[in-house]
């Protein structure tokens, strides 16, 4: 597993909840910081690098796990 | 707040009234397919998100005093953003109930005939293909259905009628087929369902069916695929399928085997199709653009006298080769997921529900040539 320093674990929850909690939980890193992010949701899975290309994150890895779909995002400055 | 069925946002738009449609989902999934109309439709793409991260400057570009209608992938993301909206004052804000998925699979039924047999046209407007239903005196054909059985089934029992008969024209490689899920005879051509793992009927060219005292024709017409058919119902309509349509003709490179198939479809049109009446009336299986293609009274459909006359690009080739030519110069990639679409329609896949509806999105790619 990829090194990070947060986790969220959006499992079970349904559009547009990932990005919301998402977007809360990166404005309280700091720039350079990667979170791994987990869900469930298959509509997210399009809508969270969508979203992080158009803030200005970076998506560094996404993974279809047993899990769920789980992505490394890399605040942007 | 109020919330709209795909088939009301399909009626308000065709009677013209004045709305902005807001599609919320994400820019790729809104390039890919979107809300299509006859006439013009407002349309602008603001993911949801963007209302998530930056909520006063993306409100900001949305006007006011206009009915608003926001869409998204299933529902909760657009109740999300009229939510939004609606704190930031504006007043006429609607969703889509079920979101896209419910506009990829509505059918809009066109009663074109009712005495003294019944025909009928579904309209599927986000696939841009037409299915067909014929009816006399409690009997159903069907023909080209789409995957939303039920609604066919509805249809059937709402007009009194028991569905006896399947017709396909071919084997669709654009769309998950509703077909083999009837409890019907499954009328299909041989030369398109030999490798498939249910029981078919095999229709064969020149036979009859009868409809109580309704002859419906079957004219194979190979070229798009090598079983097309056409189905000729009472001398005086003709269900196409892919072979003709009102704009171009279904193109014959979708089986990796162009020069094989366009001569094939060059010797349909020449023998088999070009010499039929031109007052038959064309019920084709696809339409590309909406402007050129619809009626006045919102069908697809047209003489062949008309089409010929319109498609003279096309009919005017007297010559093989230069047939060949024209449709290789128009060829473009099909869509990859075209080759899963026909192992699903020939029962060798069995996808669960979501993956049969993602499977099935975007507007089909079957016309030969494309005007700009």
């Amino acid at each position: 597993m990829t090194a990070h320093d947060e986790t969220l674990d959006c499992k079970g929850l349904q559009c547009p909840m990932p990005v919301i909690k998402t977007k809360l939980k990166m404005d309280t890193m700091e720039a350079g910081k990667v979170l791994r992010m987990i869900t469930s949701d298959p509509g997210s899975c399009k809508d969270i690098p969508a979203w992080a290309e158009r803030v200005g994150h970076t998506l560094i890895s996404t993974e279809n796990t047993d899990e769920g779909f789980v992505f490394l995002l890399q605040r942007g400055d | 707040m109020y919330s709209f069925t795909a088939l009301e946002l399909f009626n308000s738009l065709e009677s013209g009234k004045n709305c902005l449609i807001i599609d919320v989902r994400n820019q790729s999934d809104f390039e890919e397919s979107h809300v299509e109309m006859p006439g013009a439709v407002e349309v602008v793409n603001i993911p949801y998100f963007d209302f998530i991260e930056d909520e006063e400057t993306t409100v900001a570009i949305v006007p006011k005093n206009i009915d608003l209608k926001i869409i998204c992938a299933k529902e909760a993301s657009s109740v999300f953003v009229a939510a939004v909206l609606e704190g930031n004052g504006y007043e006429s804000i609607g969703f889509l109930e079920g979101g896209y998925a419910m506009w990829q699979d509505l059918l809009v039924a066109k009663q074109l005939h009712s005495q003294p047999y019944q025909l009928w046209q579904f309209i599927r407007p986000a696939k841009a293909s037409c299915s067909y239903a014929v009816a006399k005196n409690g009997e159903m054909f069907i023909f080209d259905p789409s995957r939303n059985v039920e609604f066919y089934q509805q249809f059937a029992s709402q007009n009194g009628c028991e569905i006896s008969h399947v017709f396909e024209t071919h084997l669709q490689a654009d769309y998950i087929s509703g077909g083999p899920a009837f409890e019907a005879i499954y009328a299909v051509h041989e030369d398109d369902f030999k490798d498939s793992s249910f029981n078919y009927h095999a229709i064969s060219d020149g036979e009859n069916y009868d409809l109580d005292g309704v002859t419906i024709k079957v004219i194979h017409s190979p070229g798009h695929t090598p079983g097309s058919t056409c189905y000729i119902i009472d001398k005086e309509w003709m269900i196409t399928g892919d072979t003709v349509f009102i704009v171009s003709i279904g193109r014959p490179d979708l089986g990796g085997k162009v020069v094989e198939w366009s001569r094939q479809l060059y010797a349909t049109l020449k023998q088999r199709i070009s010499v039929l009446p031109e007052s038959l009336k064309v019920l084709p299986g696809h339409f590309s653009d909406w402007s050129k293609e619809v009626s006045d009274d919102g069908s697809i459909c047209s003489t062949f006298g008309q089409i010929i006359q319109n498609n003279e690009d096309i009919y005017g080739i007297n010559d093989v080769e230069l047939f060949v030519e024209f449709i290789q110069s128009h060829m473009r990639a099909q869509p990859e997921i075209y080759s899963q679409i026909r192992l699903v329609n020939t029962g060798h896949l069995d996808p669960c529900p979501d993956e049969r509806q993602s499977m099935d999105i975007g507007k089909n790619q079957c016309a030969a040539s494309q005007q700009p």
